[in-house]
């Protein structure tokens, strides 16, 4: 019993010290060639060069970026399944994110956003604005689009989503960005990527 | 006996997880210093007395950190920084060789614009030092020779009175002041060479060119030294914010700029 206070830092040191390189090496992608993404059978092609972050949201996840994630921010959620929240936890003892459902609705997909980032975000506030159904790689999707501010923050951001429940998992691509500037300026490369998405 | 046999074990496996960790924290510590702090972009120069920049009124917070990390607002400690750095840039701005001017700001839904302007500032500069001054995480994108492409857009010419200006002065800064806790944490960390930070000190200066929306000189860093709270530690504040501003005369005491930046307590104490 009397060792724990001294494991309990030295593991701590062990997992500082691994935790550095992890989050280092980010990739590029090139444009006009199709690749799988978020370790899933989801695919896309991209016009243009992004880059793909070595920092993942989650396990079956992935973000991809023109100017860094505070900027621009293309993620790829590829089957979140069942009783899994959208991202990796951030309190999950006091505050459980959502968790995705096979029976969910395509409707239920921009809630289950809207209040997976109210508290990932905290006090931030969070709007869903339109929603339309739309075809998503061959399936019933939802096209939506949000603004939202994080916690501190006063900054506008806004987001476009489409996505689909197949085969009992989700599947989501979102694109964020300030309002001021950096949306527009990446919004028709993002759109390219969502659009191309197949299985 | 057999416990005392398994707290041995123990004590001798912790210790070499202990140097395993050390051995990789110095192997894995060393880009991280190796830190950029200061970009431009390239074939930007600023001839002295030829530039009407506008100071916008800088983004200051100041708050404590606890011992887990999270950062809690202090507004009395805010508005004490406010004052000095607003006194500490009153001085330092006529020293900068060019015409530097308060901004006015504007009220109503104009001041909101400005404020998410000077918001949208802090996330371009946060995101300079995490993907492309540290240069283990640059974005493959930003990696190109002699690139520095970084901007707030073109419109931010719109803002009311801009439009007779060349540049844009944005300066953000926020500290937390690590507690106790954060601060014993610090030491064991130390021990085992990992750099944990007690408190924040965030400092970023940009100049924007008001033709493009381009940030053509920036100067950011995580650890800034000086202390907001007094007036001295705001002069030293400003002094590393403007440190190689374009256009700026060259002074004779700023020469070791990374080991100032390094040691906030050493330099204070001069």
């Amino acid at each position: 019993m009397s060792i724990k206070p001294l494991v309990a830092p030295v593991a701590l040191v062990v997992v500082a010290a691994f935790a550095v390189p992890a989050s280092a090496g980010n990739k590029l992608v090139p444009a006009g060639q199709r690749i799988a993404v978020a370790k899933s059978a989801m695919t896309v092609q991209p016009g243009t060069e992004w880059n793909k972050l070595s920092e993942r949201p989650g396990r079956k996840a992935e973000t991809w970026t023109q100017d860094g994630d505070e900027l621009n921010d293309l993620t790829f959620y590829g089957g979140i399944e069942s009783g899994k929240p959208l991202f990796r936890e951030v309190d999950r003892k006091n505050q459980p994110l959502p968790k995705v459902s096979a029976t969910m609705l395509i409707t239920d997909i921009p809630v289950l956003l809207e209040n997976s980032y109210r508290i990932a975000l905290g006090a931030a506030s969070v709007r869903i604005d339109t929603i339309e159904p739309i075809p998503f790689a061959g399936a019933k999707g939802v096209h939506f689009t949000y603004t939202f501010s994080k916690q501190n923050e006063t900054l506008q951001r806004r987001g476009d989503a489409r996505g689909a429940i197949i085969g009992g998992k989700l599947y989501l691509v979102t694109y964020e960005a300030p309002s001021l500037y950096y949306y527009d300026r990446s919004a028709a490369a993002a759109r390219v990527v969502a659009d191309s998405v197949q299985f | 006996m057999g416990a005392s046999d398994d707290i041995g074990g123990i004590m001798l496996k912790s210790c070499r997880a202990l140097l395993a960790a050390l051995s990789l924290s110095l192997a894995v510590a060393a880009p991280a210093y190796a830190q950029e702090k200061t970009g431009a972009k390239p074939g930007f120069s600023l001839m002295p007395g030829t530039a009407r920049i506008v100071l916008m009124r800088p983004s200051i917070r100041v708050g404590a950190q606890s011992t887990g990390g999270m950062y809690e607002p202090n507004a009395d400690w805010t508005d004490q920084a406010r004052e000095n750095i607003a006194a500490a840039l009153a001085k330092a701005q006529t020293g900068l060789g060019n015409s530097v001017v308060a901004y006015a700001e504007p009220l109503g839904a104009d001041g909101a614009k400005v404020a998410e302007y000077r918001e949208l500032f802090g996330a371009v500069a946060s995101s300079v030092i995490e993907y492309q001054f540290f240069k283990g995480n640059r974005l493959p994108t930003k990696k190109r020779k002699d690139q520095f492409e970084w901007g707030l857009g073109p419109d931010v010419r719109a803002l009311p009175g801009l439009d007779t200006a060349d540049y844009a002065l944005f300066i953000t800064t926020e500290d937390h002041f690590g507690s106790t806790g954060r601060k014993v944490l610090q030491v064991f960390a130390a021990m085992a060479r990992i750099p944990v930070a007690a408190g924040v000190h965030k400092g970023f200066a940009g100049l924007v060119d008001l033709r493009t929306g381009d940030l053509v000189w920036l100067n950011a860093d995580m650890q800034m030294g000086g202390d907001v709270r007094d007036a001295e530690g705001a002069d030293k504040r400003v002094r590393q914010l403007l440190e190689g501003f374009p256009g700026k005369p060259v002074e004779a005491s700023v020469v070791s700029a990374p080991a100032i930046a390094a040691s906030p307590a050493i330099a204070s104490a001069h």
